[in-house]
């Protein structure tokens, strides 16, 4: 097996099941940790992500398949997603305006579907999306919630842009503008603009937490 | 401008008047301080703080300027001060204690960003060049790295701060705050891990479940060196967590740890454990200099006077209670 990525939490792995691609992610014990929080937070994360793609795939938002979860070993195998991460992609020197506006507008409304299914992903970042095949596919659902408030889709929102902004600058503004746009095609223009009331809310209140 | 600037500096944005005299050569040449001390078991209340800086202001300032062998104000060249953030009537004191001796002397005005403030002195203390920043106080909870001529804010709490959380907690079996001395010692004699809800928010992190938790524990009969302990176990790992995802995502080497709650141990010992995997230095500014200080003020503000910053005049001298350190310019900083 061939380490493709080493996370803060997690290695990645690209191995085989039953004759096909897959990746092998494992959360490692995390030493700074108290053992048994440690092994109770790996073990969570792991059954819990699978929990989550499976009902990511179910409200239409694709993610990978998912061929072995094995909470104790903190161990998931599943599909290989072909592609580039759209981090890569945006930073590729040849991205056009009109192909960051298509990418976030497919990018919107994935996170309007999962939102719509009372799914917060949780760790929005540019490298958690893989571009391939035509589509975008949603990964890394380890931080994922089932929330169906306000604050936590703001959140969501909130995280893809502090990403987007600092990253690739570049592109951020009409990426941005498009994801928003595609988020109200699917929640609709009340929902979008209020969610967008929101995190301008946090980014407000969050920046200075008061002493009280 | 002369060869070796030297600058007065003055913070009030919470608990504690402190004043300091800064050398561009030397660094921090004098840094006195006052705290002001709630009754034990309660917070901290604005106006009697106020009244507490009001009454060591001229006190801490001149103990400031005469160990510096200076001849007073005469051998400083801008005063500078805390402008926010922070509660309206300490930073009040400390505008018009710094107006006050900016008049009386002719010196230049400076209005300093607190939270840069901890930030600067940190990397002068530290030697940290270009750090990723953990900034962990009453006022604040945040990972910044500076990009854009800006310090930018990558994580940070969406509700309480970890001050506030050892601080309430501390409150809540009768400590006077700040509390994280305290709380620290009693965990230290502590082994048992009581489980405490443990929120991560993609790079944010939140505190509040802990503390509703931890409290429940309390008033349930549970020891409270154990709920301490368990308290810090789960915070700490929380915010490294988020720290090791921002040391992923910038590359760092170095990380820089300020703030009040940068002076306990357990804390930069897990810091120090996540670090060595990312091989990144960590930097913990010295206890002494941990918590809110006129030294933060008075140096970041002649890095601030250096790069022509100074304030028009005394009309300007306000205070910002909310000021977003993501907004500050840093023009000294490429
Ligand atoms: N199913 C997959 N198909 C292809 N690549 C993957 C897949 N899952 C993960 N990866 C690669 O591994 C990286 C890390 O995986 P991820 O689940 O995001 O772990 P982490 O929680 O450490 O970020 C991804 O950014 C991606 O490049
Ligand atoms: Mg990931």
């Amino acid at each position: 097996m061939e380490l493709i990525y080493r996370g803060a939490e997690a290695d990645v792995f690209k191995g085989g099941w039953c004759d096909r691609p897959a990746v092998y992610k494992v959360r490692k014990p995390l030493t700074y940790r108290l053992p048994e929080l440690d092994g109770l937070i790996r073990s969570q994360r792991t059954s819990h992500e699978a929990q989550i793609i499976h009902q990511s795939r179910g409200a239409g938002v694709p993610a990978p398949w998912l061929y072995y979860v094995s909470p104790e070993e903190a161990l998931l195998v599943m599909e290989f997603v072909e592609g580039e991460r759209l981090k890569t992609v945006l930073m590729d020197p040849a991205m056009t305006g009109r192909r960051a506006r298509e990418l976030g507008a497919e990018f919107g409304r994935d996170i309007a579907r999962l939102h719509a299914a009372g799914i917060m992903h949780g760790d929005l970042t540019t490298s958690n999306v893989i571009v391939g095949g035509g589509r975008l596919t949603l990964i890394d659902f380890g931080l994922a919630i089932r929330s169906q408030r306000l604050e936590d889709q703001a959140v969501d929102l909130r995280l893809i842009k502090e990403t987007v902004t600092g990253a690739h600058n570049g592109v951020s503004k009409p990426f941005m503008r498009s994801l928003l746009a595609g988020y109200s095609e699917v929640l609709g223009g009340t929902r979008t603009a209020a969610a967008a009331r929101k995190l301008a809310e946090i980014e407000r209140r969050g920046r200075y937490a008061r002493v009280e | 401008m002369r060869g070796n600037l030297r600058v007065l500096g003055i913070e009030s944005t919470a608990h504690t008047f402190s004043a300091s005299v800064v050398g561009e050569r030397e660094g921090v040449i004098t840094n006195a301080k006052d705290v002001y001390l709630p009754p034990e078991g309660s917070g901290i209340h604005p106006a009697e703080a106020a009244d507490h800086h009001l009454s060591v202001a001229a006190r801490v300032v001149r103990e400031a300027l005469d160990e510096a062998g200076a001849q007073g104000l005469d051998d400083v060249d801008a005063v500078a001060y805390s402008m926010g953030p922070g509660l309206g009537p300490c930073l009040r004191v400390g505008a018009v204690t710094a107006r006050a001796l900016s008049l009386a002397s002719g010196k230049p005005l400076v209005a300093v960003n607190h939270a840069v403030g901890h930030i600067e002195l940190g990397c002068l203390l530290t030697g940290a060049r270009a750090p990723l920043v953990l900034l962990i106080s009453g006022g604040h909870t945040m990972v910044l790295a500076h990009s854009n001529g800006v310090w930018r804010v990558l994580g940070e709490t969406l509700d309480l701060t970890l001050g506030q959380l050892l601080d309430q907690i501390g409150r809540h079996v009768g400590f006077a705050s700040p509390c994280g001395r305290r709380i620290e010692e009693a965990a230290a004699r502590s082994s048992r891990y009581l489980r405490l809800p443990y929120t991560v928010k993609g790079n944010d992190v939140s505190f509040s479940g802990v503390l509703t938790a931890a409290k429940r524990l309390v008033d349930g009969g549970a020891p409270p060196e154990d709920v301490f302990y368990s308290v810090q176990e789960t915070a700490f790992a929380i915010t490294t967590e988020v720290t090791e995802r921002a040391l992923a995502f910038t590359g760092a080497r170095e990380l820089l740890v300020v703030g009040g709650v940068a002076a306990n141990r357990r804390l930069s010992e897990m810091l120090r454990k996540m670090a060595e995997r990312h091989e990144a230095s960590v930097m913990v500014v010295p206890p002494q200099f941990s918590g809110d200080c006129g030294a933060q003020i008075a140096w970041t503000g002649l890095l601030a006077y250096r790069a022509g910053e100074s304030l028009a005049g005394v009309a300007e001298s306000v205070v910002r209670q909310s000021w977003r350190l993501d907004t500050v310019r840093t023009p000294w900083r490429a």
